[in-house]
């Protein structure tokens, strides 16, 4: 019983059997390949069918109800088929030469030819396979592009599982995605009629044409081996991670894991023609025919033990043989190399655990990113009032918005566009949208780094101007210093700055929309070499040029106020947009005559001293305050507690000094530490620069050796060693200055 | 050497002046050609045919006409051209040529001369 279909065939409707249609069909298309370079094709092709077609009329005429198998192929037989046709000329000039005749013909057939063979599809291009993806199907879509079984590539990388994961991901997102019909004649399949345990030996001796007890062999010995060997060694309970150490160890374990996750992944061989594919034979109605015969001849013997009839293995051969003859006639290309059904539930499982794993990674990473890309553009905007003092000119401003929307802003249109695009399913074919955020990105990088190199050009020098401050003097011979507060002077600082909260560990203060108020001050207690308080006030800034840098170090205002025996600091000194940040720093240098006392407040400790350095060798760094900018022969003091000056430093009018409050950021070094005596004229080594470079000079030899005493100092924890250095002035400093001229 | 080659190539070589012969006579359908060829015992697939009268009616060498039939879709009915017709004139007088020469060499029945006997010339 065979279905019917009416076909309309040249203006007629002609009843016609299935089966027959798909024999005329393909004729058809055999000849339609086998004119493909004839002018005329058409016409020709249009020919030959008319006269089929008419035909078939006159066959129905005659009485028959539909046209079978057998009609239409007597027709194709009486017309020919396209291997038969002679005088085939490409040659339409009519001025033929046999030879050409012959070649032209012979290279039709071979076309003719090449469409019965395996169809190989896509092997230019590399594409992730859509029909055969445990993950997704990137190791089959690199399988199709190299010609060799997906399942040898899923091992690979599997076994390179830490270098090749990257790889994976990366091809995964990169790669698009497309129907792949099957390329490969032989493919590595487990043998479900040789198996033992798993068949995967049978399937490893079938894809390698060597004989079965080889891979057997090869797998079971080492383990039996090591099995034998180990069990007396370790025992049945010394494990080792996640086995017995018996069967992990040595080359048997590997041979063990390799067997399993042969087992998982290779698929086993059930149909006739996946059987002829394990083996790499050609698959067509011969071969599967002797193929299921010798199933068959298995078969039964095995059958023939348990005692099964003869029945059931006709009933398969006779089904199987059916299909697949149903499966020759379709059009072979496509039906032999369709899709295959990895139905083995255990290595499904694994594969979708792996697929979540690899989901669950990737969407954190893409999370974190998310947030990091989020952050800093939330950053950037936050500090946005800020701009206007660090950057100068309206090149930087330009760079600062490029940088911020290219450099970060477009990682997280990329970021979005990428997820949203991946949950709607959309596929592009060119990834041009990638190439042009890359691109974006990569100029915003590019905008990003001129815009810090221009940045840090403004830091490049440093400044100093030296100013006197006239006070008078207290007339209880003591000073102390205190930090103004309240509304008293004209710098307030408010807690709320364009919105921002600031609050006490920031050395920035918005004053108004205008002006920035900072607090890098420092206090420094040096002995007088009079009887005198004085005071000096030293403004220190960076610039881009010493000049910038002296211009902005003039414009600190910071004034002093005196009350009676008290010294009001300003809070700190305020900058403008006009002026711009450069890391202004201010000094306040106060002498204290011998025999006078001094107190500094707790406020002080409200200052907040940095400093922005950059040099070329370790780049760019903020460094609270250290030893090495004091300046002259300062000596350390404590909040809060009195001193008073005494010809070897200061001491602490209070002599309990175990219990301290000790508030501020100093080290809590004991309270007699004492620098030597000046080298140079006996006074201060800082002065009004009329020659920048040698006060350089001097400055870095000055806070070398600041800092190599500072590693004496601190190598010597102990109190008693400062003191063996002031008495002998001499031996303590010679071995300094040999350090420090080493260092120079 | 594969004797249906060249027997193939033989006939390869006369197809095209057997059909034209066979239209001269008249108006001719394609499968009324494959009738007389094969009663002239020369058989001839109607794959080959096709391809052979397109390229001939391209070359104007042949024309045609559909005619309308009750039992079927229309056919067409060849004729020779006059460039066809001299054509055809052409090929005949080469067939002849060709006819008697191969005639002549096959059937002469004296051996060829003896090259023992001849005196080496320098």
């Amino acid at each position: 019983m065979k279905k019917v279909i009416n076909i309309n065939f040249h203006s007629r409707v002609i009843p016609i059997e299935e089966s027959a249609y798909e024999i005329l069909k393909q004729y058809s298309d055999s000849l339609r390949k086998y004119f493909a370079n004839e002018e005329g094709r058409d016409e020709i092709i249009n020919d030959i069918e008319s006269r089929i077609a008419e035909l078939f009329s006159e066959h129905l005429k005659k009485g028959a109800n539909c046209i079978t198998d057998a009609d239409v192929t007597s027709i194709i037989n009486s017309m020919g088929r396209p291997e038969d046709f002679e005088a085939a000329d490409a040659d339409n000039t009519m001025n033929t030469s046999s030879s050409a005749k012959q070649q032209s013909s012979t290279s039709n057939q071979q076309q003719y030819q090449n469409t019965y063979s395996y169809a190989s599809s896509g092997r230019g291009k590399l594409y992730r396979n859509a029909d055969d993806k445990i993950l997704g199907g990137v190791c089959s879509g690199l399988a199709n592009y190299l010609g060799i079984d997906p399942v040898i590539m899923r091992i690979i990388f599997v076994l390179l599982f830490g270098a090749l994961l990257w790889v994976y991901i990366l091809l995964w997102i990169i790669v698009p995605s497309q129907s792949l019909q099957s390329n490969v004649t032989k493919r590595l399949f487990r043998s479900a009629d040789d198996k033992i345990i798993g068949g995967v030996a049978g399937g490893l001796a079938a894809y390698f044409n060597i004989q079965i007890w080889i891979p057997r062999l090869i797998f079971a010995l080492p383990f039996v081996l090591g099995f034998g060997s180990r069990i007396f060694h370790f025992g049945f309970w010394d494990w080792d991670g996640f086995s017995p150490r018996f069967i992990s160890g040595g080359l048997g374990g590997t041979l063990f894991l390799t067997y399993i996750i042969l087992w998982i992944a290779v698929p086993i061989a059930t149909t006739a023609s996946e059987k002829l594919e394990m083996r790499g034979e050609k698959v067509d109605l011969n071969s599967i025919a002797n193929t299921i015969k010798e199933d068959l001849e298995g078969f039964k013997g095995r059958m023939d033990k348990v005692g099964t009839d003869l029945k059931e293995g006709a009933q398969r051969f006779s089904t199987e043989f059916k299909t697949t003859a149903d499966e020759k006639r379709k059009a072979f290309s496509a039906e032999m190399s369709g899709r295959r059904n990895y139905n083995s539930g255990f290595g499904h499982v694994i594969g979708v655990l792996f697929k979540a794993f690899f989901l669950f990674i990737a969407g954190i990473v893409a999370i974190a990113l998310f947030g990091a890309l989020i952050g800093l553009l939330f950053g950037g905007l936050a500090v946005f009032p800020l701009k206007n003092f660090l950057l100068a000119g309206s090149t930087e401003d330009l760079l600062a918005w490029c940088s911020l929307i290219l450099f970060l802003g477009v990682p997280l249109v990329a970021l979005m566009t990428w997820l949203i695009r991946r949950i709607v399913g959309a596929r592009s074919n060119n990834h041009y949208l990638g190439y042009v955020f890359a691109s974006l990105w990569v100029i915003g990088l590019v905008c990003t780094i001129v815009l810090f190199s221009m940045f840090a050009r403004s830091f490049r020098t440093r400044d100093f101007v030296e100013e006197d401050v006239t006070i008078a003097q207290p007339v209880k011979g003591k000073l102390l210093i205190d930090v103004m507060n309240g509304r008293k002077s004209h710098h307030y600082y408010s807690r709320e700055w364009y919105g921002i909260n600031w609050d006490n560990d920031w050395p920035l203060y918005g004053d108004n929309y205008d002006t920035l108020l900072l607090n890098t001050v420092r206090v420094n207690l040096v002995k007088s070499k009079d009887s005198s308080f004085h005071v000096h006030r030293l403004k220190f800034s960076r610039g881009r040029t010493q000049a910038e840098a002296q211009f902005l170090a003039k414009k600190i205002n910071f004034d002093v106020e005196q009350q009676d025996s008290i010294l009001l600091l300003p809070n700190g000194f305020g900058i403008s947009q006009h002026e711009k940040f450069r890391n202004q720093q201010l000094l306040l240098v106060i002498e204290v005559p011998i025999g006078k006392k001094i107190e500094i407040a707790g406020s002080i400790t409200n200052y907040n001293w940095f400093t922005i350095n950059f040099n070329h060798r370790n780049g760019f760094n903020i460094r609270d305050y250290d030893e090495s900018d004091d300046w002259g022969d300062a000596y350390r003091w404590h909040s809060n507690t009195e001193y008073v000056m005494t010809k070897d430093g200061l001491e602490r009018t209070n002599k309990n000094y175990k219990d301290d409050e000790d508030n501020n950021n100093e080290d809590d070094d004991n309270n007699k530490i004492t620098t030597p005596a000046p080298k140079n004229n006996g006074g201060y080594r800082y002065k009004s620069n009329t020659d920048s470079s040698k006060e350089k000079n001097k400055k870095d030899s000055i806070k070398q050796k600041k800092s190599t005493k500072e590693k004496t100092k601190e190598a010597t924890t102990t109190i008693d060693k400062p003191v063996a250095k002031v008495d002998n002035n001499e031996q303590v400093s010679s071995p300094v200055y040999l350090l420090a001229t080493l260092f120079q | 050497m594969n004797i249906e080659n060249t027997q193939s190539q033989m006939r390869k070589g006369i197809l095209e002046f057997c059909i034209l012969s066979i239209i001269r006579r008249g108006e001719a359908y394609p499968s009324d050609i494959v009738e007389e060829m094969k009663a002239s015992n020369l058989n001839i697939l109607e794959g080959t045919l096709y391809p052979l009268l397109t390229r001939l009616k391209n070359a104007d060498m042949l024309t045609y006409r559909w005619v309308e039939s009750n039992s079927g879709p229309p056919r067409k009915y060849f004729s020779l051209t006059d460039k066809g017709l001299a054509f055809f004139k052409e090929l005949e007088a080469t067939w002849n040529e060709l006819a008697n020469a191969v005639h002549k060499l096959a059937n002469k029945t004296e051996s060829m001369p003896d090259s023992t006997n001849q005196n080496p010339t320098f």
